[in-house]
């Protein structure tokens, strides 16, 4: 299996590029400086809008509501960009750095936590997710906290530190895990705090710094393909990424450089 | 100020810079002016360097046997990581356990032990320390490029001991570093 880059799309954000979101209609949601950038499925800007601060993360809910992880709080945007709601919880002490929804439940991570958090619709709190299974919770030294999840609800969160992507029930019980570390083999997880980033489509897709790499495997772990490696800066990390392979069926890799500022665009190539 | 000649700015500029050449020479004797590695300027630390050798001219170019420059772990901005590239070799084999087969350091100064809240079962779901043994160091640098962002976090840098660095009036690590990465500063200033 390989991919090939179809689209570039940058020159969108001035200093940060922090989080990559797809919704049901295969639009593309970007996070920046502080704001909100939307672009429809040729990658042409749509619309854009002000968050109250920097944004970390994005994800939009199947109602089309866009929700914004900022710090310490999550800011609820309709699908024009209308600010709805903000959300304030004790639970939230750090960046919000992934959002995510597991059947009627929102995930927030958390990177002073470093887990996830689970809270219903009204932003009332459920549970943690990864906190203290086993011990120490997630091992961020990135700083981020990064997760996806599956068509069932299973939430697959990055473990850079244990070279991991985990594998989680809603209720927060540890399901399983794939990866493992290796310097040479890339299959294996490099450095010392890989992957970073997490994606989840019709396979667990990462993302890995230095050197930066977009990787597929399977859901047993096998890898399926290197989607890409040189054309991200060099010095970039914690590149978010979003997949739209339910969406649109074309199964598009959507990738952030954060040091390049540009979202990189990627579809298998059909045999 | 009509009877001020030029003689007497000549003379006045002289005295002031003898008089400010003395001052940093006394500075110097006391100790109040050192040399320090401006890890801005290092190519083992400054950031935006990747892929690149780390440079061991501070071990090799210092007048001070084992030289008077250490690598210096800040553990306030250390990741504490299982597999810390700065310890081991990254690319080298991995072992049955799942971790490098090598260690980095040519004198393996750097010591590794968990800490926090220990996991018996499974050594990756803990924090590590590690120290650096300035006995054993030599400031050949190999850490600290491994250490820097965004392979590392950048806790590891490279810094002139000033218990073991002589003071040199022209320091010979200064004048090989390509980078002018090594630089005198008052000592409140330095690191």
């Amino acid at each position: 299996m390989s991919y090939r880059q179809v689209e570039t799309i940058g020159g969108q954000f001035k200093t940060t590029l922090t989080g990559v979101a797809t919704d049901a209609h295969g639009q593309l949601y970007a996070a920046g400086d502080s704001e909100i950038a939307v672009f429809d499925t040729a990658g042409r800007p749509r619309r854009r809008w002000a968050a109250s601060q920097p944004v970390l993360s994005v994800a939009v809910a199947k109602d089309g509501a866009v929700f914004a992880g900022e710090q310490r709080q999550i800011e609820i945007f309709d699908a024009t960009g209308k600010l709805m709601r903000t959300w304030r919880n004790q639970k939230l002490v750090g960046g919000v750095t992934a959002l995510g929804f597991s059947g009627d439940a929102v995930l927030a991570g958390d990177t002073w936590y470093r887990a996830i958090h689970r809270f219903d619709r009204d932003g009332k709190f459920l549970n943690t997710i990864g906190k203290d299974n086993p011990v120490n919770g997630l091992l961020i030294p990135n700083g981020v906290v990064d997760f996806g999840v599956g068509l069932n609800g299973t939430i697959y969160a990055a473990n850079p530190g244990k070279h991991r992507v985990e594998r989680y029930a809603p209720g927060g019980e540890l399901l399983g895990h794939i990866g493992r570390f290796d310097g040479n083999d890339p299959a294996g997880f490099t450095g010392c705090c890989n992957p970073t980033n997490v994606a989840i489509g019709g396979a667990i897709y990462t993302t890995e710094k230095a050197g930066p790499r977009v990787k597929a495997y399977d859901f047993e772990g096998k890898l399926l393909a290197v989607i890409a490696a040189d054309i991200f800066d060099p010095n970039c990390k914690n590149m978010d990424i979003a997949v739209s392979d339910a969406g649109d069926g074309r199964g598009r890799v959507y990738v952030a450089d954060t040091v390049k500022l540009a979202i990189f665009v990627f579809e298998p190539v059909k045999v | 100020m009509s009877d001020l000649t030029r003689r007497d700015i000549v003379r006045g500029t002289v005295l002031a810079v003898l008089g400010g050449g003395a001052g940093f020479l006394v500075k110097k004797a006391n100790g109040q002016i050192v040399w320090q590695v401006d890890a801005s300027r290092c190519i083992n630390s400054r950031l935006g360097e990747t892929g690149v050798a780390a440079c061991n001219l501070c071990t090799t170019e210092c007048v001070v046997a084992l030289s008077a420059v250490r690598a210096v772990n800040e553990h306030s901005k250390c990741g504490r990581c299982n597999i810390c590239p700065a310890y081991f070799n990254i690319t080298s084999a991995v072992n049955e356990r799942g971790y490098p087969s090598e260690k980095l350091c040519p004198r393996d100064a750097i010591a590794r032990r968990p800490i926090g809240k220990v996991d018996p079962e499974d050594p990756a779901n803990n924090f590590y320390e590690y120290v650096i043994d300035e006995t054993r160091c030599d400031g050949c640098g190999k850490c600290a490029m491994q250490c820097k962002e965004p392979l590392g976090l950048g806790s590891i840098t490279l810094r002139v001991r000033y218990d073991k660095c002589v003071n040199c009036n022209r320091c010979s690590i200064s004048k090989a570093c390509p980078h002018n990465a090594v630089v005198q500063l008052p000592r409140a200033q330095a690191l």
